[in-house]
């Protein structure tokens, strides 16, 4: 039986986050290329390639996606995000060509959770970019699900290395099933083994006794 | 759900034992068992055989579909169809393995029947696959399992209903103002 004793909050995707999933955090701190539309008053601070006590209107600079998402608004422009090349026109004809052969952990390695999260700024290609989140994601799936079905008892590094973060969840649950069922098969399943609450429990007591 | 729950619910199973002591009708929640005489063959669920067998009480009739030649018709259909087919019994992979483990002793020719139960299992898990995989590909939204049996559809269903969660969220996104309504109170 598989015990766990921490279980984490999963990654929201699309759309919505998840408060408190690690990875929506994570992510959350991916940086995205923005425009001011309006001058920031002694804020120039935060743009450290000028000394200016603002930052004037037209600087094109870096921001992490949470704050860009809370100055984003529809009606008043405060600033106009850009793309990151991974979205971009050029970069979609390449996941659309062979979804297989891009390293999606090197451009991400939230590949899906960003591209969802910049739906919100309204721009032109954002049809264009959930569509081209949807067939990558589907042009990968046989590989995911054959390497994660079929790689027992060996090294899975190789394998995992040019997935996005949530392929890799995908993976993990894929492992999962089929170390389950292996071990069943081999018999296993039927010795007992300490619940893993009671080996953390004497790890806790330890570290008490040291302190 | 874990493979030894489904293997809990294979043993409820009946197999036919021939028993070597006597014994009047049983009467447990499940039903009623026996009576037991020695030499007359009796249907007993799968967990009773098997301790009655670890402790040489009995012996263990395989059931019918457990025999080479029916084995190696179902493997040849199973290769030849692009469908599932009908299994023998829908717990066939825990039957075989518990009887093979516990009882290899009363079944003639064990590890060829072990084989060919494996064979069959890889073509089916092969075939599982497949139909996942095109299941996704055009994004239908229902599939038909028929003649899968749970220790099947146990293997995979963590990861498949994890990626068809994936995919819809994915799917959602391309319904703009479905879900935008969460960003004007951020």
């Amino acid at each position: 039986m598989s015990t766990q004793s921490y279980f984490p909050v999963p990654p929201g995707v699309g759309m919505e986050e998840n408060f408190l999933s690690l990875d929506d955090i994570l992510l959350s701190h991916e940086r995205l290329p923005v425009r001011t539309e309006c001058s920031f008053p002694r804020l120039g601070f935060l743009e450290r390639s000028s000394d200016a006590h603002d930052i004037p209107e037209g600087t094109k600079m870096e921001l992490p996606l949470w704050l860009s998402k809370g100055l984003y608004e529809r009606k008043r422009k405060v600033l106009s995000v850009d793309l990151p090349k991974v979205y971009k026109e050029g970069w979609r004809t390449v996941f659309t060509a062979d979804p297989c052969v891009v390293d999606l952990h090197k451009m991400g390695p939230y590949y899906y959770g960003l591209g969802s999260q910049i739906l919100h700024f309204d721009s032109p290609e954002n049809s264009d970019i959930a569509q081209a989140l949807l067939q990558t994601f589907i042009g990968r799936f046989r590989r995911t699900m054959d390497s994660s079905q079929n790689a027992y008892n060996e090294d899975t590094s190789a394998l995992v290395e040019r997935l996005d973060s949530l392929e890799k969840a995908l993976f993990r649950s894929g492992q999962n099933g089929l170390n389950s069922f292996q071990s069943w098969e081999k018999g296993q399943a039927s010795q007992l083994t300490a619940s893993s609450l009671v080996l953390n429990y004497r790890k806790r007591k330890l570290a008490d006794v040291q302190t | 759900m874990d493979p030894s729950e489904v293997e809990f619910l294979a043993e409820k199973e009946l197999v036919k034992i021939i028993p070597n002591f006597s014994l009047d009708k049983i009467f447990l929640i499940g039903g009623d068992l026996g009576p037991f005489n020695p030499g007359l063959s009796v249907d007993v669920p799968l967990w009773l055989a098997l301790n009655l067998k670890q402790r040489q009480k009995c012996r263990i009739l395989p059931p019918d579909w457990m025999d080479v030649e029916k084995l190696e018709e179902m493997r040849a259909l199973e290769r030849k169809e692009d469908a599932f087919t009908p299994v023998p019994s829908l717990y066939y992979m825990e039957i075989t393995k518990l009887l093979l483990n516990h009882a290899s002793d009363n079944i003639p020719k064990a590890d060829e029947i072990r084989t060919l139960v494996k064979d069959i299992w890889d073509t089916r898990i092969a075939k599982l696959r497949l139909s996942a995989d095109s299941f996704i590909n055009q994004q239908e939204a229902h599939a038909q399992l028929d003649n899968l049996t749970l220790m099947e559809i146990n293997t995979t269903r963590e990861f498949l209903l994890d990626s068809l969660n994936f995919m819809f969220k994915l799917r959602s996104n391309l319904q703009p103002g479905s879900s935008k309504g969460q960003l004007t109170d951020y």
